[in-house]
């Protein structure tokens, strides 16, 4: 039945943004940094496949598998793109007034949006994934695979980025300045070199995320406003630093897009999103799923 | 967040005490010179200039000087900087559209209709945000003009997604000295508040908002009243803008990029001072037009590193670099040395 | 649980009187069934252990946070659920442990701002002030020794500084009653023997009732006509300060044996 079809529908696409608004959390968390640039590395992400590929068989189309192999390049190139950006720019702005890290954010947002319709030109552009039989029937319910495919992409590179968070080394720094940078420091953690790191983990997610919106939907230069508000929506949502609310709020928001895409049009989703946006802010600030950055 | 750095270029071209006068001067003289300024921006038109681009560059400086006086009333002197200023521009823009295209109403009654809209808009939207703080208070002003755009997008009245032309307006000259007109009205109105009890608080609110209150100061108030400044002077220029423009649509009434550029404009000249934000608008302005024209569709990209550069490097701005500059002298003259030595040693307190 | 057997001068007015006052932060009561008064033209002290509630005690007192049980009167008017402006407006000024003054405004503009007169009516705001204003600006940076610095950002002056423009800034107000959260706190010897000056000053010659959270024992003894104590949230001992420096149950309370 239709409902259910737009809920499937929500949830393949709520994945992804799940995974864009993880990396965002990560940053607001760690860093205490709103990233409003944070969209554009979800546009560089899907622009560098789009490259990969084209150059890999001279035009965007290609199998699963190769389009899979561009995204270790692509998750490295944003964790490069992020990492320079915050241990150059950001970190300038760190400890002063809120709105001019929330300003310098926008200005470097800008800046590379326009840029990139400089490069690129501002025609829509996609990757296309080939297929013997683009979608599968699922208990009646329509699953094309390259949706698919992409949420169980978006869904591993968050569950990697929650256990490396949680086992590893360097997520435990991560975790440690963002809970106390000070004594964080005093055990000898360099705290500029983690906060980069984070920054350039964060865009490197949002990038893997931008290379499967690039097969599913369309990428143009100046998409990332979107999916950084997107974000923000999910991350009040769930919680500043909570992955699982961050999943949960993505999924959730994916599946009322659709609903209200399928149920009353396409074209007010965004305005629905946005007004989400507000009405979040104003009721639950603190998210649904805790308040401090504790992962 | 003291500017140390504006050394060597700043002192060698003028002495602290000469920056000190100056402002001093335009203190004491501050009534003459709006006058004077009122003045020269109207001399141009009698000198010839009636038409073209120059006038339009001109009439665009002024209206950006509105822009951005405006943003710095609630950002700069309130402190709660906010992102969706142009939602109120655009709905200026569309109720004057639509009262002069489908009203047939005359363009001075459709600007006062766009003005009562955007009013009480903003007393709707202030109950809304201005409970909200610091990154929250921004971002939901951002999700209010992008939704308000959605919105306009999407309805028919406003003419969708393609918006609404207008044919039979005024020529160019009146728009000159309509925005000269708002713009030296609003320098008024802000310079005299500043100096009243009411402008006091505002920046009180900005400094420390739990102190304000603690002295007696329903801050509620003062921020609406200063958000339902802003949002009439931003109102009142959206709402000539789309006759100026003869067409208005969702891109150009709600401009995001341009919210941002006049945000950048107060960041460069000063926010918080009545010069800065208007010196920063036409500065910012004529810059980003000289480089339209001569590299397309790079001034963005410019303004992009504009904002970048100035945020780090010179967040107090023209204005605010030069006040700091003028001050040093005089807080080394007095209490400098002896409040450094005198108080800084904290007391242990010998109990508990 | 008694008190000792000093009270308040019956004739006085009260300024403020607080009725068994609780407040509970979830499982925690921090302020448990406290009664105090002050009177017109005292100075009295509130004094106890870290935690004791003091801070919180004032925080339900001038608004900022709304008492779970009990009332608070202000000049006989139960303000127990009025929002904090309508409380300071109502004659209440406070001064904050960490001293708070606006940064970015001139120290003249912070004193300005200040004064009370004038009220909420409109037209009083959109005036500028009036040169019997700026004087007695002049006045009190004179008497705190500040004078000279009015055109300088209060956000330069040292902590010390800082904390006396505060206090001018209170003095501007002429509040029917002052709080005053450890006034004594950061700055060196001299200074304090300053403040202590100017406190008595305020209150002997421009009858200034004042309610201080204190830690620094010296200096409340000293100042206070009447002292109490708070442990634990609950009130343990009231009195002049010699009854309440040897007062067994307050030994105790600090010494940690409660």
């Amino acid at each position: 039945m239709a409902i259910a079809q737009f809920v499937v529908n929500g949830l393949l696409v709520g994945a992804l943004f799940a995974a864009v608004a993880v990396g965002f959390a990560l940053i607001w968390g760690v860093v205490d940094i709103i990233n409003l640039a944070h969209g554009e590395m979800v546009m560089l992400g899907g622009y560098t496949a789009y490259w990969l590929l084209s150059v890999a068989t001279g035009t965007a189309e290609g199998s699963v598998l190769l389009f899979l192999a561009t995204l270790p390049v692509v998750i490295t190139v944003l964790f490069v793109v992020g990492y320079v950006l915050q241990r150059t720019l950001v970190s300038q702005v760190i400890e002063t007034d809120i709105f001019l890290t929330l300003l310098v954010t926008f200005g470097i947002s800008i800046a590379i949006q326009q840029l990139a319709i400089q490069a690129w030109t501002a025609n829509p552009r996609s990757i296309q994934v080939a297929f013997a039989d683009p979608s599968m029937t699922l208990g009646g319910l329509v699953v094309p695979k390259m949706k698919f495919v992409a949420f169980g992409g978006a869904i591993l590179l968050t569950v990697l980025l929650f256990v490396f968070l949680q086992r590893t080394r360097t997520g435990r720094a991560i975790r440690a300045v963002s809970q106390n940078p000070e004594a964080a420091a005093l055990v000898g953690i360099d705290v500029a070199h983690t906060r980069a790191v984070t920054f350039g983990i964060s865009s490197a997610i949002a990038g893997g995320a931008g290379a499967f919106i690039a097969t599913i939907l369309n990428i143009q230069p100046q998409m990332g406003l979107i999916y950084t508000l997107k974000s923000f929506v999910i991350v009040v949502f769930g919680g500043v630093g909570s992955i699982p609310g961050a999943l949960t709020g993505g999924l959730l928001l994916g599946t009322v897009e659709e609903l209200t895409a399928g149920l009353i049009s396409s074209q007010w989703t965004l305005a629905v999103s946005f007004t989400l946006l507000v009405v979040l802010l104003v009721v639950k600030p603190q998210g649904l799923f805790g308040t401090e950055a504790d992962q | 967040m003291s500017t140390e750095n504006d050394g060597g270029l700043l002192r060698s071209a003028l002495s602290s005490e000469q920056v000190d006068r100056t402002f001093d001067f335009c203190g004491r003289h501050a009534w003459t010179l709006i006058a004077v300024a009122a003045v020269a921006g109207a001399l141009p038109p009698v000198f010839g200039l009636r038409e073209g681009y120059y006038m339009t560059v001109l009439s665009e400086m002024f209206l950006f000087g509105v822009l951005a006086l405006s943003w710095d009333i609630v950002g700069g002197q309130t402190g709660y900087p906010s992102f969706g200023n142009m939602a109120f521009f655009g709905i200026g823009a569309y109720v004057t559209a639509i009262l002069v295209t489908d009203a047939a109403l005359a363009f001075p009654l459709a600007i006062v209709g766009a003005a009562v809209v955007v009013v009480v808009f903003a007393l709707i939207n202030g109950l809304i945000v201005l409970r909200l703080r610091g990154h929250y208070f921004a971002i939901a002003t951002l999700g209010i003009l992008l939704a308000t755009q959605q919105v306009s997008r999407n309805l028919a009245i406003t003419g969708g997604a393609s918006g609404k032309i207008l044919l039979d307006v005024p020529p160019g000259i009146v728009f000159y000295y309509f925005f000269l007109g708002v713009l030296v009205a609003e320098i008024a109105v802000v310079y005299y508040l500043s100096q009243t009890r009411f402008g006091f608080v505002l920046n009180a609110i900005r400094d420390d908002e739990e102190k304000a209150t603690a002295m007696g100061f329903n801050t509620t108030y003062y921020k609406t009243a200063a958000w339902v400044l802003a949002a009439l002077f931003t109102g009142l220029a959206g709402g000539a803008y789309g006759l100026f423009n003869t067409f208005i649509n969702p891109q150009t009434a709600y401009n995001g990029a341009w919210n941002v550029e006049l945000i950048a404009m107060a960041l460069m000249g000063g926010t918080g001072t009545v010069a800065g934000p208007v010196i920063g608008a036409f500065g910012l302005h004529t810059v980003i037009e000289v480089v339209e024209t001569a590299f397309v569709g790079w001034q963005l990209v410019l303004l992009g590193i504009a904002v970048i550069v100035t945020v780090i490097g010179y967040p107090d701005g023209v204005v605010g670099t030069l006040r700091e500059y003028a001050s040093e002298m005089e807080y080394y003259e007095y209490g400098g040395m002896a409040a450094a030595e005198a108080d800084d040693e904290p007391e242990v307190p010998a109990d508990e | 649980m008694s008190d000792s057997t000093a009270t308040p001068r019956a004739e006085a007015e009260t300024v403020l009187r607080t009725d068994g006052i609780t407040k509970r932060f979830g499982g925690l009561t921090a302020v448990d069934d406290v009664s105090v008064a002050v009177n017109e033209g005292e100075i009295v002290g509130l004094i106890g252990p870290n935690g004791a509630g003091k801070s919180t005690l004032f925080n339900c007192v001038t608004g900022r946070l709304t008492a779970d049980e009990g009332a608070v009167f202000l000049q006989g008017e139960d303000v127990t659920r009025w929002p904090e402006y309508r409380i300071a407006r109502a004659g209440l000024g406070r001064m904050f442990q960490e001293t708070r003054v606006f940064g970015g405004m001139t120290v003249r503009k912070n004193l300005l701002l200040a004064a009370q007169e004038g009220g909420a009516n409109v037209s009083g705001l959109l005036r500028r002030p009036d040169d019997s204003l700026r004087a007695r600006t002049t006045e009190l940076l004179e008497y705190v020794d500040l004078g000279g610095l009015a055109t300088t950002q209060a956000g330069r002056l040292s902590f010390g500084q800082q904390k006396l423009l505060e206090f001018a800034m209170e003095l501007m107000a002429e509040p029917d009653l002052l709080l005053m959260d450890e006034p004594a706190g950061g700055i060196n010897p001299s200074m304090l023997e300053n403040l202590i000056d100017y406190i008595q000053t305020a209150n002997s010659e421009e009858e200034a009732t004042i309610f201080l959270i204190e830690h620094n024992m010296e200096f409340v003894m000293e100042i206070a006509d009447r002292i109490y104590v708070l442990a634990h949230g609950e009130r343990i001992a009231s009195g002049t300060p010699a009854e309440i420096q040897n007062d067994q149950r307050v030994l105790d309370a600090y010494l940690g044996r409660e």
